[in-house]
């Protein structure tokens, strides 16, 4: 399908619009979390199974670092927070699956989830705290610090993209140049390895997102930020 | 490396739109079963709470009963014991004044069994004697003393108030009573001893009864002076003795 996450290649056309691997792949993964998300919520019963009782730990996981984090009932914030995990997660086990290279593994992907975040940033932000709370929020603690905030704002949602798509671009490589080096085989335990770190960076980018997404609620920008 | 827009937009859209499916068909429905089974699992608690309370009241309930059988139980034992205390002082009671009566009839049966032999052994004893003495008289080779009983009847005439020999000699058939005929000597005798007292020619009677002995009778009285009536007098001396060995 291609050799570098560097480039796009193009799958078919639709209304004269080229559409790439990665979309296709987008779909793909948006097909199989939504049949199963929907196969799965017919199933739901008050006395769950195995599958059932993995899915609740999941999201109670997710409402409790919402909790942690954030004041209030976890409503708001927990399908955002938790689609974003979902998605990254699957989306670098990908690499899984022989031929398929993982749509967190290109640019456009992770700055798309990156401007999602940047954009609920902003939205919650407002909401919270009213547009003039929100803007008056870069002034703190004093005027001179609005141009810091503004950059930091971007910077941050910069981080966060290039973080992911470093991580997973730089899994796919090493595992293609061994691949195409020493074999079939030896290549598995560096893939066991970006299993963990697909885990890990589809964790991060979710409680990074979480916290950004705070820091707007709570108009505290430069404090809360963490350094990941 | 290039950017692609076209790709950068497609994939916002579909996060945005993978975000609304999964809101939809994964998060709402797990989220609306946990609240499902809080609400089931709170309702269980409070029905297990109301049981709870339910068992402790019916245990309170059961306790109170049970110490109400045990008191009532204790109040029957009591009531048992003070009933079988007050029977069996009843019963020994009756028993007590059975026996007594028993004791008493035994008594007095046993008192009048001995009246009863006394008096058969008295009246076999006066008959006894009445025999031994009327058989002894009779077969006397010589009839008693007449002037004897003269004499004795003098003596009773004289012991007796002069109202009584009055009322006795005023009375019809006054005469003299003995056991066998009088002879002429021993009646003249017997008047010579009467007529100082008053007695004035006195019939004669013969009465073998008196055994040996003079009676004075009249249609008012009689003075009684013979070995019968002697006889008689122990007799009944014997069976009114009611001396203890008697």
């Amino acid at each position: 399908m291609t050799d570098t996450p560097f480039t796009l290649i193009e799958a078919f056309r639709l209304w004269g619009q080229p559409i790439s691997w990665t979309v296709l792949t987008t779909w793909g993964i948006m097909l199989f979390l939504g049949l199963g998300s929907a196969l799965i919520s017919r199933r739901l019963n008050v006395r769950p199974g195995r599958l059932q009782v993995f899915l609740e730990l999941f999201v109670v996981t997710i409402e409790d670092q919402i909790t942690s984090t954030l004041p209030g009932p976890p409503d708001r914030f927990r399908a955002l927070i938790g689609t974003l995990f979902l998605f990254i997660l699957t989306a670098n086990w990908c690499s899984l699956i022989p031929g398929i290279d993982p749509p967190t593994a290109h640019l456009e992907t992770d700055a798309a989830l990156a401007g999602i975040v940047f954009v609920a940033t902003i939205g919650f932000g407002i909401r919270s705290q009213g547009l003039g709370g929100y803007l008056r929020a870069f002034a703190r603690p004093n005027w001179a610090m609005i141009p810091l905030n503004l950059i930091e704002q971007v910077t941050r949602i910069l981080s966060l993209m290039v973080r992911l798509f470093g991580n997973v671009m730089s899994g796919v490589f090493v595992v293609g140049i061994v691949l195409s080096l020493a074999g079939l085989l030896v290549p598995i335990p560096l893939m066991a390895l970006d299993l963990l770190t697909g885990a890990v960076q589809a964790y991060i980018f979710a409680i990074l997102a979480l916290v950004f997404i705070a820091s707007a609620v709570e108009g505290a920008h430069s404090e809360r930020t963490p350094s990941a | 490396m290039e950017f692609d827009w076209v790709t950068f937009g497609l994939q916002a859209v579909n996060v945005l739109v993978l975000l609304a499916i999964l809101r939809h068909f994964l998060f709402r429905p797990i989220v609306a079963i946990i609240a499902k089974r809080q609400e089931e699992t709170e309702a269980a608690m409070d029905k297990a709470a109301k049981a709870q309370t339910e068992a402790e009241a019916a245990a309170e309930e059961a306790r109170l009963a049970a110490a109400q059988t045990h008191d009532a139980r204790a109040d029957a034992l009591s009531q048992a014991a003070t009933e079988g205390e007050a029977q069996r002082k009843a019963l020994i009671s009756s028993a007590h004044k059975e026996a007594t009566d028993i004791i008493e009839a035994a008594r007095t049966q046993a008192l009048q069994i001995k009246e009863d032999a006394v008096a058969d052994t008295l009246r076999r004893a006066r008959d006894l004697a009445e025999a031994i003495a009327r058989r002894a008289l009779s077969e006397l080779p010589a009839p008693p003393d007449t002037a004897l009983f003269a004499t004795r009847l003098g003596k009773a005439l004289d012991a007796m108030s002069k109202t009584a020999r009055d009322g006795l000699f005023g009375g019809e058939n006054l005469r003299i009573v003995s056991a066998r005929a009088l002879t002429a000597a021993e009646l003249e005798g017997i008047r010579a001893v009467l007529t100082p007292l008053g007695v004035k020619d006195p019939g004669t009677e013969v009465d073998p009864d008196l055994i040996a002995g003079l009676d004075l009778r009249s249609s008012s009285g009689v003075v009684r002076n013979s070995l019968a009536h002697s006889l008689t007098q122990i007799s009944e001396a014997l069976h009114n003795d009611d001396r203890p060995g008697a």
